[in-house]
């Protein structure tokens, strides 16, 4: 959190990058950028490329070209867990916790770049483990009760309802308490309800830790509600970048979206 | 209401984060701890050391060690019994090479060599997953024991090719070769059991023990949050290559006092250790132990019933015997397929709520 990179400035920068599977072309010359403290959203059809922009800035995919810029830094070739700790924290567009164990324990383990006693301490349970354990623990009940989420507290999350685990998903990756939080989808296949209480989550999250957010949605009137700007993807390809009101009238967005045909 | 935890409030996170949060839990434990150390070793005879308490500790402790690698961690292994046999090795070198070297500081080697020997041997499991990995820690087995035969320098070229565990003492009191008593090899083994339960406690419910549960479960996501894959996964095979080696050497030196690796080490012991924690629950540090007292002792339980009480035929009974494990095995994991451990959580939220269940 640390950062000396004051609020609107640029946090986080992805230049020229191209990515492929084969002959697939997922990512093809994109560049933006995302300023310290905003909402960032990114948005496009299935299949544009979104959750692989997510997989290149977390480290889990490596573009041919381009580079990634982060917090001032040039970042060539990391792995995810080096890149989680600098700072890079996401959940998945398909729920991926950790099944077996309960919430508390998920976020917890959330917290794992943070915590460092040595095996000799966390076999006695005592001194620093414990205290650290403790510190650690209240942290963890802090985002508990910012999620209402205290009553499935020892629950294996594997039981829990589909948006409930949504819900833990965010948890954890707000327990690394990171710089920058990417959210692949973060309210899909939920009811209005939800995507009410996810919003504004999403928005104090932004609000009360400064925590920059870049995210991925379909539903319009979401992203145009609670995003600073807004990047467009189709096909692997930068459509736009801007403002949500400038995004709404760009005509190649409108185009996309209304599912005009390419050929034409 | 016997058991209960309402009125039993938590007000601190210590006091939730305790290993056994509720008070009659902690009570029965401590009591039960207090009675296998000061009453059992004056109850304790040649038949009940051998045939039961022994076994169980030296298997337990096995147990725990592929439950941390399998149960927690999620890397299938069956080379259990190799590692067994290096844990074993190791002693008796250590041992005969250092006659004067404590016994304790000698076991505890022995688990460290085999830490080591299970690092080297965890490697690949970065590369592979699940079925591929439980044939690859085939490979380890065979090839460990293999060794243990071939190479002359491991068992200081006797005629025989075995091993075999010279006398030594502890606090003056012999605890292995023929003359020890038996309280005092249950002691010794109890000692070790105890300490290493509360330590794998300790780990699995902190820091590493989430970094592993979170590889198991899975293990993108575990590396995106920053657990690094091969780090953890190696550091599960060392400490639980670390237990078992430890359960080896306790198994020579103590309970078998002469051994031949492909007798005692082979791969029926490490199904032995597969199906003990199975049984008993993966991922659960009491599950381990019901694991093996119900695989060592169920045995010992039918051949009591049907030789000593009904007179059956010493090798009929032995062929029944597999059957009806066997089929108690199959049994539990229709009726329970998280293991005894599970069943026995249940009956507790069952009794917890009792006589009210809503
Ligand atoms: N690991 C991979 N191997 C091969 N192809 C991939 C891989 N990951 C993504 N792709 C391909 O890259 C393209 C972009 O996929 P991506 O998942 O980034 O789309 P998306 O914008 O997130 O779509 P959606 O809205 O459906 O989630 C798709 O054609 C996809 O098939
Ligand atoms: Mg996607």
């Amino acid at each position: 959190m640390n950062s000396q990179i004051a609020p609107g400035e640029t946090l986080l920068e992805v230049k020229n990058i191209s990515l492929s599977f084969g002959g697939v072309k997922a990512l093809q010359d994109i560049s933006f950028d995302i300023l310290k403290g905003e909402v960032r959203a990114i948005i496009g059809p299935n299949g544009a490329g979104k959750s692989s922009m997510l997989n290149v800035i977390n480290g889990f995919y490596h573009p041919q070209q381009g580079e990634v810029w982060f917090d001032g830094k040039l970042r060539t070739q990391m792995k995810p867990h080096e890149v989680a700790k600098l700072g890079i924290a996401r959940t998945f567009q398909n729920i991926a916790l950790f099944k077996g164990m309960s919430t508390l324990d998920n976020l917890m383990t959330g917290r794992m770049i943070k915590m460092k006693t040595n095996l000799f301490w966390q076999a006695l349970w005592k001194g620093p483990a414990e205290k650290e354990e403790q510190e650690h623990r209240e942290r963890v009940e802090h985002i508990i009760e910012f999620l209402k989420i205290q009553s499935i507290r020892k629950t294996p999350v594997g039981r829990l309802p589909y948006g409930m685990q949504k819900r833990v998903e965010l948890g954890r990756a707000l327990a690394a308490e990171s710089k920058l939080l990417l959210l692949d989808e973060p309210m899909a296949g939920m009811n209005l309800e939800e995507k009410e209480d996810m919003c504004r989550f999403v928005l104090d999250v932004n609000d009360e830790f400064g925590t920059t957010i870049a995210l991925i949605e379909h539903d319009m009137g979401v992203v145009m509600d609670i995003s600073d700007r807004v990047v467009v993807l189709d096909y692997g390809e930068k459509l736009a970048d801007g403002t949500p009101d400038e995004v709404r009238k760009n005509q190649a967005v409108i185009d996309a979206y209304l599912g005009v045909s390419h050929e034409s | 209401m016997f058991y209960r935890e309402s009125g039993d409030f938590k007000t601190s996170y210590s006091g939730d984060q305790q290993i056994f949060p509720i008070a009659f839990d902690r009570w029965v434990v401590i009591a039960f701890c207090a009675f296998a150390f000061v009453v059992v070793p004056f109850l304790i005879n040649d038949y009940w050391e051998k045939s039961v308490l022994v076994p169980v500790l030296v298997w337990s402790l096995a147990a725990l060690g592929l439950n941390i690698l399998t149960g927690y961690c999620g890397q299938v292994s069956l080379g259990t019994g190799g590692f067994m046999a290096v844990g074993a090795y190791a002693s008796y070198k250590l041992t005969t090479s250092f006659p004067e070297m404590n016994m304790f500081i000698v076991i505890l080697l022995s688990g460290g060599v085999t830490a080591l020997v299970g690092i080297v041997f965890g490697l690949p499991s970065l590369r592979i997953k699940g079925f591929y990995l439980a044939v690859a820690t085939l490979a380890s087995q065979f090839f460990l024991v293999w060794l243990f035969n071939k190479v002359p320098w491991f068992y200081n070229y006797s005629a025989s090719g075995q091993i075999s565990a010279p006398e030594r003492f502890v606090f003056g009191i012999a605890i292995s070769g023929p003359n020890s008593p038996p309280w005092a090899t249950y002691l010794f083994c109890l000692t070790f059991v105890v300490v290493f339960a509360l330590i794998a406690k300790n780990l699995t419910r902190g820091r590493l023990g989430r970094s592993w549960m979170a590889i198991r479960d899975m293990d993108i996501a575990a590396e995106i949050i920053g657990v690094p894959p091969l780090k953890t996964k190696l550091s599960a095979f060392a400490v639980s290559s670390f237990y078992i080696g430890i359960s080896g050497a306790l198994f020579f030196m103590v309970y078998l006092g002469a051994a031949e690796p492909t007798e005692a080490f082979g791969i029926e012991k490490s199904f032995l250790v597969l199906f003990m924690i199975i049984i008993g629950g993966l991922g659960s540090i009491f599950g381990s132990f019901i694991g093996a007292a119900f695989m060592i002792l169920m045995p010992v339980l039918f051949k009591n019933i049907m030789v000593g009480g009904l007179g059956w035929p010493t090798d009929l009974v032995a062929h029944l015997i597999f059957m009806l494990i066997g089929g108690l095995i199959m049994f539990f994991l229709i009726v329970e397929p998280h293991g005894l451990a599970q069943l026995w959580r249940v009956t507790k939220e069952k009794l917890r709520l009792w006589p009210f269940p809503h």
